[in-house]
């Protein structure tokens, strides 16, 4: 099967050392694919009913059962792909906030600028801590990475405790610990990020 | 902060945290002995942890909501446009409507949100722009304007449509089925110059397709429009184009990720079609998962929409203004809808103009193009095989003669559209449904029965039509057309001849149906190689057609046409130069068809290029390649066509290199247009290869042979004469390379292959088997060789007239063989005999003529006849050191 790099790629480093060039490619694929599915489901959903409530985890299952008869998915499982949903989750959440920041702080250019509402101003508080949030967890990968990817795989995937346990092959209460202490610690980078 | 700190303040705050609040400090300050920093960070978290208020503990949903959520656009005003409403979002953007100050003109602008996420969306959007820019159509919204914001995303200034849906408009305007297809057909127009264009939709569906007040269409969002170019994409940009597309009016190619192409939107318009006449979509998959939903499209076939438009003036449908129509009508638009939106590409509309053809068709009362589903399939695919039969034969030809193949192939294409013109009357077209599809509607044809057996019992229908003779008489002019598709000549003769009976008995001698059945005969007897009965038949037609109607008649002009053509295929080139631009002089006329024109412009190229003027034929086929560009855009198989014959014409001048480039353009059009793994693109790979033998790149040219053969073969099977056709160019190189143990296995698979389709009377047996005697022939064996020859000549014997060309090649090759036998008396014979007969027909530096000569030299100098050997030899000096002829008229 043919891939191609789609350029979303290079941030996302689905492999850890030892990953092939070629499984690296999978995956970097897998990866945009899964992310144009959760970005188009995102829209969809919003799009058709303004009551919807956009459950990452909804749209992650979505996107499995979208996507789990394509060719891109034929050797993962689906415990994986959410795991790459959530990174995927993750990117896109960012991304978004980062954009946010930006069109506040750059105004419009040749659109002329106006006033934002409250709505806007809590968006942006939130899209702030996302920043933030996405800075504390690479200090955490740094040190503890198994810690980083659990709270990745929880926060952004919506995988729960059993999941996320036989993700990453450790006990349930292992997780509950770190998910614990990982949360207290990120919310004090939070804090010293305001 | 390191791994190893980390760990000792988790100890610790989990060690803390299971202590009552009270009694955390104390713990810690004897814990942390005197650390005041990790004291101070296990408190700190010990406070989160106590808080847990932070972003981790809220909803995720709610953070997403609040992040992709929509907020209000922050700008009011763009270069001179103020936005007044959001409009809403298409496949890739959001749209606002916008008003221009000074103007109080207003404008759609659409912006690309999120561009900055992702290049390939930036891309696309930027394509959008481009593709937009070159449209330039009443029917398609218009492009004002492009621009970016500050922070990089783009959008577009485009017309703004004032509209409702077409499916919309057309109930609320409770429209008839005539309306509806009026509008349908402007959808239409516009799709067909977007293809024209080299632009496909792949997104069309009624929501982007509104109806003005004023009653015009307007076609919007080419959001995910492609360049037919660049469609030959990898995987992840087809699945990307599939996810961003509507389900609903996807075709199953896009859903299975396959190839997409004009018959993509040919099928969405199916769809479309289907919603207009039945006020509902084909199949419901409102309750589906996306993957349900995909295998109903791809394997259910949806109810007629005849039925379903019942259904939906019952109970069930209450409330949807359904247009009625007759029974009869129903039955086409049962065709018209189903053909377009056939699940099987092969078998649906090969382009919108075929679409719009059979809309204007039914609009007039008219018969549709597209039979029945089956019939058409059938019979299509029964021509298309005898096309190849005609083509391999042309092909075969070309180991002796040179390129007749290029524009054999093309003859019979001309031949095709006859074909489909010619079950004219509604009745016709039911009869045939009974036909095939064994009285059973709903059952369909079974594969167990052939064509032919179909055929036979649709004779015996007709002839059981006693009480309507004139539909008889209509019917055995078909069939017997049909057969002579199918190469059955004796079938087809009695049958033709029937219909000229029947209708001389109905109408008298002089009457325009007994013309035109003249006509057909005569073209028959030209299949058959009775030239001169062929040519007394359909000039007894003309002149028929020509007392009886005005001359401005298309059936004058197809008369003399025909004409044209059997002078053509006689070899009196000079005369059929003459009747066929008499012919083009007719379809000059204003109101006459551009298309007739062009096929007639390029017969008559096609003639001069035989009669070896090269520089005509050029000159002619480049006026039919404007013609068919302007007619059907840059990158229609029509083009390919004439780009084929141009790169004959160069061919024949011996410029291989030039002649390689016009085929390397014609296989680019025709891959982009059929797919890489289609026999027309295997044709057109072989026809290119051939340019490439004649470079002498064997190794590129047997390379290219085998991917064509090796596409036949899939898509034909091992055993079927277009195979063959393959295997016997890779014959060819293999000769030139002198494998000629190579050569003598595919030539022995060619006469298998021949053999077991044809049985023993088809002069294509001949040709192989001469051809196969050409390998003898090279390695010495001439005894050997002098039998397959004379194998071949038998053949030809039961099959052609003696003074066929190809009888001629073969006696100059059994004549070389005696020769190297030293059996010069014989030689001397079959040499001179070869000689004679392609001395009248072909241009006198023609290989064979000069093989003949060298031998007739030979042989006569051992005959002692010295005089004579001079005579060839002089002959052979005066042939030789003329180029290869760019002659113009004699």
């Amino acid at each position: 099967m043919p891939l191609r790099n789609t350029g979303m790629a290079h941030r996302f480093e689905p492999g850890g050392p030892g990953t092939t060039p070629e499984e690296r490619r999978a995956l970097d694929h897998l990866f945009s694919v899964t992310y144009e599915e959760l970005r188009r489901l995102a829209w969809s959903v919003r799009r058709g009913d303004p009551s919807a409530t956009l459950s990452p985890t909804a749209l992650v299952n979505e996107a499995w059962l979208k996507l789990a008869n394509s060719p891109e998915l034929a050797s993962t499982s689906r415990l994986h792909f959410k795991r790459i949903a959530a990174r995927a989750m993750r990117q896109l959440l960012i991304e978004a906030a980062r954009r946010r920041n930006a069109l506040k702080r750059g105004g419009g250019g040749v659109f002329s600028e106006v006033t934002f509402d409250d709505s806007l101003e809590e968006a942006a508080s939130c899209g702030e801590d996302l920043l933030a949030l996405d800075t504390a967890l690479e200090e955490l990968a740094r040190i503890h990475p198994r810690q980083a990817m659990m709270v990745e795989s929880r926060f952004f995937g919506g995988l729960d405790i059993a999941e996320t346990a036989a993700l990453l092959d450790v006990s349930e209460a292992t997780i509950l610990r770190d998910w614990r202490a990982a949360k207290a610690w990120l919310a004090h980078e939070l804090r010293r990020a305001r | 902060m390191d791994s190893t700190r980390w760990e000792q303040i988790q100890t610790l705050f989990h060690d803390a945290a299971d202590l009552p609040q009270p009694e955390q400090r104390a713990f810690l300050q004897t814990a942390c002995g005197g650390d005041d920093g990790l004291m101070a960070d296990v408190l700190a978290l010990l406070a989160e942890d106590a808080r847990g208020a932070s972003l981790l503990d809220r909803d995720l949903a709610q953070v997403a909501h609040q992040m992709l959520g929509e907020a209000n656009l922050p700008f009011k005003e763009f270069g001179p446009y103020r936005i007044k409403q959001r409009l809403g979002e298409g496949g890739m953007g959001v749209v606002y409507l916008a008003e221009r100050d000074d103007l109080g003109s207003q404008v759609a602008i659409k912006i690309l949100r999120d561009a900055w996420l992702s290049p390939a969306r930036r891309e696309r959007f930027a394509s959008e722009q481009r593709m937009l820019a070159q449209l330039n159509h009443p029917s398609i919204a218009r492009l004002y304007d492009a621009d970016t914001l500050a922070d990089g995303t783009p959008c577009i200034v485009m017309e703004y449509v004032e509209g409702v849906a077409l499916t919309e408009y057309c109930s609320q305007h409770q429209c008839s089925i005539e309306e509806r297809l009026r509008l349908f057909a402007c959808v239409c127009e516009a799709v067909q110059y977007a293809h024209q264009h080299a632009v496909i939709h792949r997104d069309l569906k009624p929501s982007n397709i509104l109806v003005k007040p004023d009653g015009t269409v307007r076609l919007l969002d080419f959001g995910i429009a492609k360049h037919m170019e660049s469609l030959e994409v990898p995987v992840d940009q087809t699945m990307t184009g599939l996810r961003l597309m509507t389900p609903a009016y996807a075709a199953p190619e896009q859903i299975r990720g396959d190839r997409v192409g004009i018959h993509t939107d040919v099928y969405s318009l199916g769809v479309i079609l289907y919603e207009l006449l039945t006020g509902r979509r084909p199949f419901d998959l409102a309750n589906l998962t996306p993957g349900e939903a995909e295998t109903v499209i791809v394997q259910r076939d949806p109810e007629k929409p005849s039925l379903a438009a019942r259904r939906m003036t019952g109970p069930q449908g209450a409330g949807t203004h359904v247009p009625s129509a007759s029974k009869t009508s129903w039955a086409d638009l049962d065709v018209l809808c189903l053909t377009a939106m056939h699940k099987d590409i092969q078998r649906r509309y090969r382009s919108v103009e075929a679409l719009i053809r059979d809309i204007d068709h039914y609009l007039n009362g008219q018969p549709l193009e597209a039979r029945p589903d089956s019939v058409r399939y059938r019979l299509g695919k029964f021509i298309r095989r005898n096309r190849r039969a005609v083509s391999a034969a042309a092909l075969g030809f070309t180991v002796v003669v040179g390129l007749v193949v290029f524009f054999t192939v093309r003859l019979a294409k001309a031949r095709n559209v006859a074909l489909a013109e010619a079950a004219r009357t509604q009745r016709i077209q039911r009869f045939m449904l009974n036909l095939f599809q064994g009285g059973d509607e709903a059952a369909g044809p079974s594969d167990s029965l052939r064509v032919v057996t179909l055929l036979d019992r649709g004779v015996q229908e007709a002839r059981a039509l006693d009480g309507a003779p004139a539909v008889q008489a209509e019917l055995y002019q078909t069939l017997g057309g049909i057969y002579q598709k199918l190469g059955k000549f004796d079938q087809a003769d009695s049958l033709l001849r029937s219909a000229l009976d029947q209708r001389r008995k109905l109408f008298g001698p002089d009457n325009a149906e007994v013309a035109e059945s003249l006509v057909a005969l005569g073209l028959l007897r030209t299949d058959q190689a009775q030239y001169e009965e062929a040519e007394r038949l359909v000039r007894e037609g003309l002149e028929i057609s020509r007392r009886k109607l005005p001359s401005t008649h298309p059936a004058v002009a197809k008369a003399t046409f025909a004409l044209g053509k059997v002078l053509e295929d006689r070899g009196t080139y000079d005369q059929a130069i003459q009747v066929l631009e008499q012919a083009v002089q007719l379809q000059s006329a204003p109101d006459a068809a551009a298309s007739d024109l062009a096929a007639s412009l390029s017969e008559l190229a096609n003639t001069h290029f035989y009669a070896g003027h090269y520089d005509i034929s050029d000159s002619l086929n480049r006026r039919v390649l404007t013609m068919n560009r302007e007619l059907h855009g840059e990158r229609h198989p029509l083009v390919a066509d004439t780009l084929i014959n141009l790169g004959a014409i160069q061919f024949q001048l011996g410029h291989y290199r030039e002649s390689e480039r016009f085929n390397r353009q014609a296989l680019d059009i025709v891959q982009s247009w059929y797919g890489k793994d289609h026999p027309e693109t295997a044709d057109t790979m072989t026809i290119l290869g051939q340019s490439l033998t004649y470079q002498k790149r064997y190794d590129e040219a047997t390379a290219l042979l085998q991917q064509s053969l090796g596409i036949l073969e899939r898509f034909y099977g091992p055993v079927h004469p277009r195979v063959a056709y393959a295997l016997n160019e890779l014959g060819n190189v293999a000769i030139r390379q002198e494998k000629l143990d190579d050569a003598e296995a595919y030539f022995t698979r060619v006469i298998s292959i021949y053999r077991s389709v044809y049985g023993d009377q088809h002069y294509l047996i001949g040709i192989a088997q001469s051809n196969l005697g050409g390998v003898y022939f090279e390695r010495k064996e001439y005894v050997r060789a002098e039998q397959l020859f004379r194998e071949a000549l038998q053949t030809y014997a039961r099959t052609l007239p003696p003074d066929h060309l190809s009888v001629g090649i073969s006696r100059i090759r059994l004549g070389g063989a005696l020769l190297g036998e030293q059996r010069y008396p014989e030689a001397e014979v079959e040499s001179l005999a070869g000689y004679e007969i392609l001395r009248k027909q072909t241009s006198p530096t023609v290989k064979w003529l000069q093989t003949a000569r060298k031998d007739l030299a030979a042989e006569y100098d051992a005959l002692h006849q010295p005089q004579k050997a001079a005579k060839f030899r002089a002959e052979l000096a005066a042939t030789e050191a003329k180029p290869p002829a760019v002659t113009s008229r004699k």
